[in-house]
């Protein structure tokens, strides 16, 4: 991550105009998405669109065949374009071929990917773009910021400015009247222009038919008024059957800007007839160019394939916390937020990507609500492994991690620093390297001290009463819960105890590699993976519980995709992903605790861990757990499930994005009147810990097993 | 279609349009469609319109009623005409009452149908109720079975609109500011 990034994101966080519009949109959209979608099935809806895109990129040469073949039979000209440098050279020569001097576009990515408008306007063409976000953007010399609201980044004054700068004469920041002017001035591009060039939302390969979806006019007029017509269209666009593109017309309006539909859909098969210039009446010159522009190799990349269903919606970005925060510049191209730093990665370059991609929380967020279905941190998580084996991650970050990997290393390292009860901000270098919850950079929040005795010696000192013995569970600690909150473990037992199950500590156990894998460094994640593989021996019982989600996480999905290349860990790994789960999901598989608890009132609200919720679908159980214990009143929080800004490493390479996550999360949770918040996640409860220690000491932070062990200690103690 | 259900779909279609602030009639001729279409210019103060003629407005003789209202009405020259006249009056082939959408899909894909629409700020759609589909499913499936697909199929929901600055709704951009739907029962024979 170089310094000039660094600046651009402490320059977007002191944007207040940018995180005030940001903020406002990212609440608005959230309900009006729901809204949007009330009566129609979401899950059933991005499934069709799963399926008619899936089938299209699978047969990507055919559709491209079929589409021209089509198209051309309606009258259309189709040219294929290899390259950015391809499709600007046909538009080009077709431009000078015909002597065209005025052009009017509509919204089209492909064209500010290709960096279209600066070559037309070297040449001396007069390009319009008709858009109202695109124009104002255009106006004042920038990039758009956003795939669905280019100028979401401006506020009234800033465009009454840049109009006023263009036009020459004073424009009022006045909304209605900037869109008026707009009209206006462009409705004279319009009724000159000779060409118009637009972007296509959906290609149909039986019919060659290209579909636009737009609100403000701007598309059916470019569609109607040139007497040449140039459609961009990106490979992604196809769809095989014209029936196919109902689920993208349902859809991509909802998911974007919360409508039903879009004001117009656009469907264009062939030349169409409009006037020129002598008053006649003909058919357009139509031309079709579709890119590829690195298109390809992402598509034949079978990590990155699915990357075909992205339908352009941008719901992913304005659910992102790092997003809309930092809104669409600092990504630093044209495609924005993690699918923008995607499609960076392929249709810019891999260096162009090396920065943003740091900016992924790995939150999950995005997934949820994607209508194509993209796991869009796995695919971050793959660009940084191959930038990571590449060029590696740097000289302390690997220290640190190769410190972790190593057993007996990085334990005793840890015992050091808990005798030594060093605060860790004012650690060794080396200690300050390592990754998680070993770092200083504590100005939002105060980081715990390493525990005196860690749980894999207090386990040995525990007595457990197993009544009626049902079986065994390995415990799985990791390192938070081992070395800092060993408390934590202390109550899974308690709770594994009351129903039967016996719970034992393979020794052999270390850190589940969670630091290595969000650094991108898949050699070390490897080797914690067999490591602990080996040392779980999950063959000899019944479950391995983790009170850490995101070592479940690890235990459940990582581990086997590590030793994929080795038949015999695989199948090991296999055993060990089936018999895993996190404690409250155990607990609750087990059938619960019986009717227990102090009685005594506790108000409590439940911080939704991300890869809980997300990765393992985890959020009704611990509530159920939690509620059903005498005493508890559970008031739930507003965006219960956004992430508190840990993310692991994150809040150490991004102390200043972290900490306003956790702001926002402080302000939820100091909302709920809750004298506890409650977490399934060390991580997060050191976070949340940390912040509400220096901002509101009187809420306390606590994990459900302690909680449980707490509770029901007590009423132990006073049936007695 | 059963009274009931078009009648059903009719109240759904409007709702749709309503919320999108677009205003929505039906009437039982074409002959009162007409009447309507002078009475909503004469409110909005409209003095002259262009008029692309269609079953529906030849049936209900809209030039002869809009002249007689006053106001002067344009059936040709079209590309000098529409970017001043104050509104345009065309017939959309269909609707779709799951979201309150017209659908423009004249197998000629006349450009004048698209002016008419698209360049005044005051477009009134005139609709054969018979044409009413429920869903989107439903209306992509019957463009489809059409003999060709038209050159050009344009669905409208509600009038204009942009959100781009600060992301304030404004209605009325490049397209159309109002948007006035007539649906006519009366079954008319003949060209849209
Ligand atoms: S990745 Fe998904 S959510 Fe993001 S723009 Fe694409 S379709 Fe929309």
């Amino acid at each position: 991550m170089d310094k000039d990034f660094k600046t651009k994101i402490s320059k977007a966080l002191g944007d207040d105009v940018l995180r005030g519009a940001l903020g406002r949109f990212g609440d608005a959209y959230t309900l009006a998405r729901a809204k949007a979608y009330e009566g129609y099935d979401f899950d059933a809806l991005s499934e069709n669109i799963v399926q008619v895109k899936s089938y299209a990129a699978n047969h990507i040469d055919e559709m491209m065949d079929q589409f021209e073949k089509a198209a051309t039979a309606r009258g259309a000209k189709v040219y294929r374009a290899a390259t950015a440098a391809d499709a600007k050279k046909y538009v080009s020569d077709l431009v000078k071929k015909k002597g065209i001097k005025r052009i009017v576009k509509s919204k089209s990515m492909v064209s500010e990917e290709i960096l279209l408008n600066d070559d037309l306007i070297a040449d001396g063409i007069d390009v319009q773009e008709t858009d109202l976000g695109e124009w104002i953007v255009q106006l004042a010399g920038q990039h758009p910021s956003h795939m669905v609201l280019p100028a979401i980044h401006m506020t009234k004054e800033e465009v009454a400015t840049t109009f006023s700068g263009h036009l020459k004469r004073v424009e009022q920041p006045v909304i209605a009247e900037l869109v008026k002017t707009a009209r206006v001035e462009l409705r004279k591009k319009f009724l000159e222009a000779e060409m118009g060039i637009s972007g296509a939302n959906i290609a149909v390969a039986e019919t060659g038919t290209l579909m636009m979806l737009t609100n403000e006019g701007n598309g059916r007029l470019t569609n109607t008024l040139p007497p040449t017509q140039v459609f961009l269209v990106g490979m992604e666009k196809f769809v095989r059957k014209f029936e196919d593109a109902q689920h993208i017309i349902q859809a991509l309006p909802k998911s974007a800007t919360g409508q039903l539909i879009t004001s117009y859909v656009t469907m264009i098969t062939g030349p169409t007839p409009a006037y020129y210039a002598d008053g006649t009446v003909k058919d357009k010159d139509f031309h079709i160019v579709i890119i590829d522009n690195g298109r390809r190799k992402m598509f034949n990349d079978e990590k990155f394939k699915k990357t075909f269903q992205c339908v352009r919606c941008a719901s992913c970005l304005n659910v992102c916390p790092a997003f809309q925060l930092l809104g669409g510049h600092v990504y630093g191209h044209i495609y924005t937020g993690g699918i923008g730093t995607i499609l960076t990665n392929f249709v810019n370059s891999e260096r162009d990507a090396k920065n943003p991609q740091n900016l992924c929380l790995q939150c999950g967020k995005c997934s949820e609500v994607c209508p194509g279905k993209l796991d869009i941190p796995q695919m971050i998580l793959e660009l940084r492994n191959r930038m990571g084996e590449k060029d590696g991650i740097g000289a302390a970050p690997k220290f640190a991690l190769d410190v972790v990997s190593n057993r007996r290393l990085f334990h005793s390292m840890l015992r050091v620093a808990s005798l030594a009860q060093l605060p860790f901000s004012k650690g060794q270098p080396v200690i300050r390297h390592l990754p998680m919850f070993l770092s200083g950079l504590t100005e939002k929040k105060s980081l715990p001290t390493v525990a005196k005795v860690p749980f894999r010696d207090v386990i040995k000192k525990v007595k457990q009463e197993v009544k009626k013995p049902k079986g065994k569970v390995a415990l799985y600690a990791g390192c938070l819960i081992d070395f800092v909150y060993p408390k934590i473990g202390e109550g899974i037992i308690a709770g594994l105890n009351e129903k039967g199950y016996e719970v034992i500590f393979p020794d052999g156990q270390s850190c589940c590699g969670a630091p290595a894998t969000y650094m991108g460094d898949r050699k070390n994640a490897r080797k914690c993976a067999v490591m602990n593989i080996e040392a779980m021996e999950a063959e000899k019982v019944d479950y391995v519980v983790s009170g850490c989600p995101t070592c479940t996480h690890a235990l459940i999905d990582s581990f086997k995709e590590l030793v994929q290349d080795d038949p015999t860990l695989l199948a090991r790994a296999e055993e060990l992903s089936r018999k895993s789960r996190d404690f409250s999901k155990l607990l609750f598989d087990l059938g619960g605790l019986p009717a227990g608890g102090d009685g005594v009132p506790m108000k409590i609200t439940y911080h939704d861990s991300c890869h809980l919720k997300r990765s393992m679908g985890v959020f009704a159980e611990p509530r159920k757990i939690l509620t059903d214990t005498a005493g508890v009143e559970l008031i739930e929080m507003k965006e219960s499930d956004r992430c508190c800004g840990f993310a692991g490493s994150y809040s150490i390479k991004f102390p200043e994005i972290s900490g306003p996550i956790l702001d926002r999360k402080m302000k939820n949770i100091e909302e709920t009147g809750a004298d506890f918040v409650v977490v399934d996640c060390p991580g997060c409860l050191m976070q949340i810990g940390g912040g509400l220690d220096k901002k509101n000491p009187k809420i306390k932070v606590i994990h459900t097993a302690e909680l449980l062990l707490q509770k029901r200690k007590k009423a132990k103690m006073n049936k007695k | 279609m059963g009274i009931d259900k078009t009648t059903a779909l009719y109240e759904t279609f409007k709702s749709k349009l309503q919320v999108l602030s677009g205003e929505c009639f039906r009437v039982n001729t074409a002959k009162e469609a007409g009447e309507l279409v002078c009475k909503v210019m004469k409110e909005k103060g409209i003095n002259n319109v262009a008029l692309l003629n269609s079953a529906i407005s030849l049936k209900g003789e809209f030039v002869n009623q809009i002249s007689q209202a006053g106001i002067t009405v344009y059936t040709d020259h079209f590309r000098e005409v529409t970017p001043e006249a104050h509104a345009g009056i065309t017939q959309v082939d269909y609707a779709i009452a799951e979201f309150g959408t017209l659908i423009q899909a004249r197998n000629d894909a006349s450009v004048d149908d698209r002016l008419c629409s698209t360049l005044i700020p005051i477009h009134i759609a005139l609709v054969s109720t018979a044409t009413m589909m429920p869903t989107l499913a439903e209306a992509m499936t019957t463009i489809h079975q059409l003999p060709q697909i038209p050159g050009f199929v344009g669905f409208i929901t509600g009038p204009s609109r942009t959100s781009d600055i600060e992301r304030v709704l404004t209605v009325g951009v490049h397209g159309p500011k109002q948007l006035i739907v007539i649906f006519v029962d009366e079954q008319v024979e003949g060209v849209a």
